[in-house]
């Protein structure tokens, strides 16, 4: 039996080689450190207070934006469809940049501004989600596109100082989050079981809504579910670390590229294959440059489309 | 098996079916004719319980199709309508096991009997249209379903295939199987045919037996092309193509 066919598997061989990425990601930073023996208390600090909060960070919200991608790409039966493709993310960076500008220098108020801003989406989303899968996806560029002109007169009203940490919010921050990571962690394992649990509704719904319902799937509740569920995923993974672009994107794909298209295999795929990229393009962002940092964001992209690209090229030949 | 009472369907403002009431019972093939834009698919997504917006009444076996769950429904009636989006690289297998839900006999049987034994492995993407066709009747010969509905079944195949198809529908009739199924072409109609629904184009619908509706008095006024022969060797008339009075 080969590991595709075996989810028990898959899961325990991804866990084992994410932990091991990991660990060796851990040690790196401004100096090597190594996690077997840390040399000091300091160190040892930097390790455990530091270094891997941060990691760990990068790999739940990657693993969140990577499943919500997968989710958004078979409901809409759109290879293209994105966890920000129906304006959630917009919606978040209005009430995080508006929280800026009422209560500046306060994180947790940030994170609360970019929660609350990913609801309010989430439910004009949500008010469209009986319309079919093209209409709901020009709904939702519609929204996004609402979304950034609002931004764009918030930031216009932002001082200077203001208006770095905005754009520094939006291009990805794993540094600052507010919410602990233990959290972020349950809210991807409970991510990656319901969608493990949704796994046969889906793979039939990318026959088409109308094969799916022909094979006994309940299609409207299905999607409202699905709706509900990867907004809610990406309205955690945006409040934890702002909005990270590609992942969502990439991931899946490149899942489907090497495991196939089932979504048992695409999923746990995702789930550790979006939060191993988001760990090494968070590495990148804090080691290349050090001690400045780079945005996460430009880094997930420069990681994720080279790679996506040689698959794909792979595959063809 | 099916009774269908008093069916009104409408797609837009247009009225497809006014009226309509039929029965059918195990072992019969429905065939539905009609022009372009009758409402042939409709209808089978009506007796499907796929499309809910219509007025009247359809029982399958003495209950309402509004009763039924999704997963009673989807056991009793197989629908095989448009060929499904390939965008996600399913592969002709995964496809026929997501109908088959662990028949495994049956799956290899219907991968023989449709020749696909050799594409079974590949993704729907890579497949012609033809091949593609093949892999939903196969997904059709997966599923246990007393009721199959079949919308153009022979589109796209070769003329093996076609009439492959057409000796498959006869002979799951012949097993107990009821099936209903959209044709559009005069000669296979008439040869599997117990029963004809003909749709107008006009909201007008008739019901009958083969024999009765497939004359050139009832198909001509309706599909407005000239017809020769009559019973199976009922076809459209092709020598007249370049006549100026018919040209568009």
């Amino acid at each position: 039996m080969s590991i595709k066919q075996s989810p028990w598997a898959m899961f325990f061989a991804l866990f084992a080689v994410s932990v091991c990425i990991a660990w060796f990601l851990l040690g790196l930073g401004e100096h090597w450190i190594n996690p077997f023996n840390p040399t000091s208390d300091i160190d040892s600090r930097i390790l455990w207070e530091l270094r891997s909060p941060r990691l760990l960070t990068a790999f739940a919200v990657g693993g969140m934006l990577a499943l919500a991608g997968a989710w958004f790409q078979v409901l809409l039966g759109n290879p293209l469809a994105e966890p920000y493709v129906l304006g959630v993310a917009g919606s978040a960076a209005v009430g995080a940049v508006s929280a800026m500008a009422m209560v500046p220098d306060t994180a947790w108020a940030v994170s609360l501004g970019a929660f609350i801003g990913a609801w309010v989406g989430i439910a004009i989303v949500l008010s469209f989600a009986h319309l079919g899968s093209v209409r709901l996806l020009l709904a939702g560029v519609v929204l996004a596109a609402f979304w950034a002109a609002i931004l764009m007169l918030l930031i216009a009203l932002l001082p200077e100082r203001g208006v770095v940490r905005a754009y520094a919010w939006m291009m990805g921050d794993l540094s600052n989050s507010a919410l602990p990571v233990w959290s972020l962690l349950l809210a991807w394992g409970a991510a990656l079981c319901c969608g493990l649990i949704l796994s046969l509704s889906l793979d039939k719904l990318l026959l088409g809504e109308k094969h799916a319902a022909s094979l006994g799937v309940d299609v409207p509740r299905l999607r409202i579910f699905l709706l509900l569920l990867a907004s809610a995923v990406t309205a955690i993974a945006v409040t934890a670390a702002g909005t990270i672009g590609f992942v969502g994107l990439v991931v899946p794909h490149l899942m489907r590229l090497l495991f196939g298209s089932l979504h048992k295999s695409v999923l746990i795929a995702s789930a550790f294959g979006g939060g191993v990229l988001l760990m090494l393009a968070d590495t990148a962002a804090r080691t290349v440059i050090s001690p400045a940092e780079l945005p996460v964001g430009v880094l997930t992209a420069m990681i994720g489309v080279p790679v996506f690209l040689w698959l794909l090229l792979r595959r063809d030949t | 098996m099916i009774k269908v009472q008093d069916l009104n369907l409408k797609r837009a403002d247009k009225q497809l079916i006014t009226s309509l009431s039929m029965q059918a019972k195990q072992g019969d093939v429905v065939v539905v004719l009609g022009p372009n834009g009758a409402g042939k698919s409709t209808l089978l997504l009506a007796l499907s319980g796929l499309h809910t917006d219509f007025s009247g009444k359809i029982t399958l076996q003495g209950k309402a199709l509004n009763i039924y769950t999704h997963l009673e429904l989807a056991a009793n009636i197989a629908w095989q309508g448009e060929l499904p989006p390939t965008e996600f690289g399913l592969t002709v297998e995964q496809r026929l096991e997501l109908a088959a839900h662990g028949a495994t006999e049956k799956l290899k049987q219907a991968l023989t009997y449709l020749e696909l034994e050799a594409l079974k492995h590949r993704a729907l993407g890579e497949l012609s249209s033809g091949e593609r066709q093949r892999v939903e009747i196969a997904a059709m010969m997966v599923r246990d379903c007393p009721v199959w509905l079949m919308d153009e079944p022979t589109a796209h195949l070769d003329m093996k295939h076609q009439v492959d198809c057409l000796k498959l529908i006869k002979q799951q009739s012949v097993e107990g199987r009821l099936i209903i199924t959209v044709l559009h072409d005069l000669q296979q109609a008439a040869a599997v045919a117990d029963m004809v629904v003909l749709l107008d184009g006009k909201g007008g619908v008739q019901v009958g037996q083969a024999e009765d509706l497939l004359t050139t008095a009832q198909l001509e006024p309706i599909f407005e092309v000239k017809l020769q022969g009559s019973g199976r060797n009922l076809m459209p008339v092709y020598s007249n193509l370049s006549d100026k009075d018919d040209n568009p």
